[in-house]
């Protein structure tokens, strides 16, 4: 951290020498502006004369919408302002006035500050003798619209998703929350890049404790450039070194615009369709917007089918390990008959078969998320045929272990937040090792260490493990089981202290 | 990066440096080195050794879909001082280590349990390899060796044939029963009642039944069959009791779940009453200054099979089957206790059990010398029988008019 803040410092000294205000000359500040975007193909400079007034029109090719600058900016200036007759001395106040007709229209008088909304996709005009510059803008780039999620999809429920552009993300999330104290505090984070950050949250329902930590944190940020919310969410979570997210994220705005709702903070990073969320409680990761689409007793039993999914996701390979290495009669007689004819000739040991069967899955996934969709398919044969015949086939592993490799993996997807997979799928592979080390005891151990971290884990002040530990017997309608929307009375204590009431008790005519 | 997080890093390398290094634990055995026990077999040869007889299940054999011509189980018999000896002396002869935990059965031979089965009994439960879950079986008329390798047709693993077997006798028949280590040894320790064993034995001939071809045949010639119960005094084997003493002790007991009473009918042909629930209890009393114990048994059941002319429509008709009924199961019960008293004095009915808990005074008086008093008891059964249904058809389906 040191060391990143002594290089910011040499690098800044030269957006110092940026900082300083305009001259009054055009020639001059337009030479400085060259001089600091160096030949860039993409800077437009068009120099033009105005009622005998030298200006200039400066865009970056790209990044403006080239219909609004040739229709209200240059047509403006160079076809209906001549026919007015200004004279030089008004023509500032005129063009600032009345002659460009477009929504935002901001004065500049810094180079940092010109550059950066220039960078940003706006239009400067300068003009002669003016110690200042006007801002048009004119934002307009070619961005993905707003398509089907891909990595979070649902049966039920809307389907769009977030896509790369801020303007567009926080757009979604105004269309389905209309409140007045919804809030989208901007900010710019990344020396090089600048991206735009947005922290949205709904004043007076979360906590002010929350979303001055929040900025507080993304304050703190020294870096050079961010490219996805990932380069954040590193920064400001609480846990550096667990393997366990304490920052949600989703790509859907249902799924942000209804942790809004419970008085969490989303921070929306332009660049990217995840949207981060915090406070993030543990049992957050294990619930899914579509949970709320569905009637709330298949919600329920869903969520349950997630916690055992869970167990068998983190312990099923460790529990067949110790189960048959160690533990031989607590598997009932026909089964061990069974297993252990089926690990007749296999030339491992039982945990080394695992480690090579987990090991061959966790390429093959790797490799299906890396491959090229064509090639995709290829993979997943090679995945049928290589690690579930021909292995047995050859006798290398057990046609069991392959069962338990399938199931476990199968299981990990079951998540609807991929970002609790990967503690899992880490973990497993500590705990193969424990049950190979010390049977059923390693892996109680484990899980003793593995509570004791969880529930030392907080969330921007909120107990990760919360609403179980500590215990709110209020928020449990909504963690394990889901009440119908009716039932769901209030918010979240942890994370809506201030506005509970969610609904009226007799707002359901029974 | 501060000096604890380095720390913890130190520290986390050396305990998973050590976790590597500490696999291959002393309990760890992988599925394929086990010689997965699943009965064995105990007796004394004429010198006065152990002889121990192991059967180890063949697993590629029972669990696959490609079976070759060898057997699914195999027998290892060794002879030993002591039974532990003999159980080390295994490894020998068998190429993987035994594993007990998931055997099923032991069977004793004759031989010892006439000398008395309570070392080998100390065995069993002292170590701490065997669950106390197995039945505890006696080889009739067979040396246990021989036993424990015949090839049984349909269930692949004797042993769990035997279990079965054991299990289905005493749900639907009630002439045998499967006792646990546990309540063998503790019905030896208690003067208040003496144990019985299942006996199992051999039909045919005992050398064809050890080879494959014995299940080649649809009647299988040799086969295993489980017999009647053993009556044992303290740990040594007293006689054996035949199938209606076995049942009549099975009713006293209330270990009847389900089995069959058929008495004839007044001319001709018989009655046959399914029964499906017995309780039983047994009350002592001293008045008189005799001692004495009630058997009482409550039975229900069902009309199950009718061979003969008789009007189930009858108002009567039900009574008087329940009455028939009764009768008997206290003749059953009878024939237990007087073998029990006069030929075994052995009080395998639980009697003293009784007095223990009804007369405690008179049980103190009598405890050292049970044995001796229990001939003198004067047992009474009373049975109380209740046939519910008449099944499908209420009357006999020739009955005319």
């Amino acid at each position: 951290m040191k060391q990143d803040s002594k290089g910011a410092s040499s690098n800044s000294s030269s957006n110092t020498a940026v900082s300083e205000k305009l001259l009054s000359s055009l020639d001059e500040n337009m030479n400085i502006i060259e001089q600091k975007l160096g030949k860039s193909s993409d800077l437009v400079i068009r120099r033009v004369s105005i009622s005998k007034t030298a200006c200039a029109v400066v865009y970056i090719d790209g990044l403006v919408d080239k219909d609004t600058v040739q229709e209200y900016v240059m047509e403006a200036l160079m076809l209906d302002l001549p026919s007015h007759r200004t004279s030089a001395k008004h023509l500032y106040d005129k063009i600032k006035k009345a002659s460009l007709p477009i929504g935002e229209l901001s004065e500049v008088e810094e180079f940092a500050h010109l550059l950066n909304r220039l960078l940003s996709g706006e239009t400067l005009l300068l003009i002669d003798k003016e110690a200042k510059a006007l801002v048009a803008s004119t934002k307009g780039w070619r961005d993905r619209g707003v398509q089907e999620s891909t990595s979070e999809s649902v049966i039920r429920g809307p389907k769009e998703a977030f896509n790369e552009t801020l303007r567009t993300n926080t757009a979604l999330l105004r269309r389905k929350i209309r409140d007045p104290n919804l809030r989208m505090d901007a900010k710019r984070i990344g020396k090089m890049t600048q991206t735009d950050i947005a922290v949205a949250y709904i004043e007076g329902t979360a906590e002010d404790s929350v979303i001055k930590e929040v900025h507080a944190r993304l304050d703190q940020i020294d870096i050079d450039g961010v490219l996805e919310s990932g380069y954040i969410e590193e920064y400001i979570q609480d846990a550096q070194y667990s393997p366990f997210p304490t920052i949600y994220y989703s790509e859907k705005p249902d799924a942000i615009a209804a942790g809004i709702l419970e008085g969490r903070v989303a921070i929306i990073v332009d660049g990217t369709p995840d949207v981060l969320l915090v406070p993030a409680l543990f049992v957050n990761f294990f619930q899914s917007s579509e949970d709320y689409y569905q009637r709330a007793d298949i919600g329920t039993l869903i969520r349950l089918l997630r916690l055992v999914c869970f167990s068998i996701a983190l312990f099923m390979p460790s529990l067949y390990i110790a189960f048959t290495t160690f533990h031989q009669e607590m598997i009932p007689a026909p089964l061990l008959i069974s297993l252990a004819a089926q690990r007749e000739g296999v030339p491992f040991p039982a945990f080394v078969e695992a480690m090579i069967m987990e090991l061959t899955f966790e390429i093959l996934r790797e490799a299906g998320i890396r491959l090229p969709k064509p090639v995709g398919s290829a993979v997943s044969i090679v995945g049928a045929l290589v690690l579930g015949q021909s292995a047995v086939q050859a006798g290398l592993v057990s046609p069991a272990m392959v069962i338990v490799v399938a199931i476990t993996a199968i299981s990990s997807f079951v998540f609807p937040a991929y970002n609790m997979a990967i503690p899992i799928r880490m973990l497993r592979f500590i705990f193969m090792f424990l049950a190979a080390t010390f049977g059923l005891y390693g892996i109680i151990l484990g899980l003793i260490a593995l509570v004791f971290h969880l529930c030392s884990l907080q969330s921007f002040g909120v107990p990760y493990m919360s609403p179980f530990a500590p215990i709110v017997a209020k928020d449990q309608k909504d963690v394990l089981i889901r009440f119908p929307h009716w039932g769901l009375f209030t918010r979240p204590t942890s994370t809506a202290k201030k506005n509970q009431k969610r609904t009226n008790p007799s707002s359901k005519e029974s | 990066m501060n000096i604890s997080v380095y720390k913890w890093f130190a520290r986390a390398t050396v305990i998973l440096t050590c976790l590597f290094l500490l696999t291959g634990c002393w309990n760890s055995k992988e599925l394929d080195e086990l010689g997965i026990a699943v009965a064995t077999g105990i007796d004394k040869n004429d010198d006065g050794d152990y002889v121990v007889v192991v059967q180890v299940i063949n697993p590629s054999e029972i669990a696959t879909d490609a079976p070759t011509n060898r057997p699914p189980v195999s027998t290892y018999s060794i002879t030993g001082k002591t039974i532990f000896e003999a159980f080390k002396k295994l490894s020998a002869k068998s190429p993987r280590k035994i594993y007990f935990s998931q055997m099923r059965l032991v069977v004793l031979g004759e031989k010892l349990t006439q000398e008395g089965i309570m070392p080998t009994l100390d065995f069993l439960y002292r170590d701490h390899e065997y669950r106390a879950s197995f039945y505890v079986t006696v080889a009739r008329d067979a040396p246990v060796d021989k036993l424990l390798s015949i090839v049984t047709p349909y269930e692949k693993i004797p042993a769990n044939k035997i279990m079965n077997s054991i299990d289905n006798v005493q749900l639907n028949w009630g002439v045998t029963k499967g006792i646990t280590i546990d309540k063998l040894i503790a019905d030896i320790r208690s003067p208040g009642i003496s144990p019985v064993l299942a006996g199992i034995y051999i039909i045919g001939n005992e050398d064809e039944g050890n080879n494959m071809s014995n299940v080649e045949n649809v009647d299988a010639p040799t086969k295993l069959e489980i017999d009647h119960l053993v009556a044992f005094k303290d740990d040594k084997s007293v006689g054996w009791l035949n199938e209606e003493q076995s049942q009549g002790l099975n009713y006293a007991t209330g270990d009847v779940k389900s089995t069959i009473v058929t008495h004839p009918c007044d001319d001709k042909g018989t009655l046959t009453v399914e029964i499906l629930r017995t309780t039983s209890g047994i009350k002592a009393n001293t008045k008189n200054s005799n001692p004495s114990a009630t058997i009482s048994i409550e039975a229900e059941g069902n009309v199950a099979e009718v061979d003969c002319e008789v009007d189930l429509g009858a108002p009567d008709a039900i009574h008087k089957i329940n009455k028939e009924v009764e009768k008997q199961i206290e003749d059953l019960v009878q024939s237990t206790i007087k073998v029990s008293q006069e030929e075994f004095e052995s009080d395998i009915l639980g009697i003293g059990g009784a007095f223990h808990r009804d007369e405690p005074k008179y049980w103190k008086s009598v405890e050292g010398d049970w044995d001796q008093q229990y001939k003198n008891v004067e047992i009474s059964v009373d049975a109380k029988v209740k046939v519910r249904r008449k099944g499908n058809s209420t009357q006999p389906i020739d009955k005319k008019g």
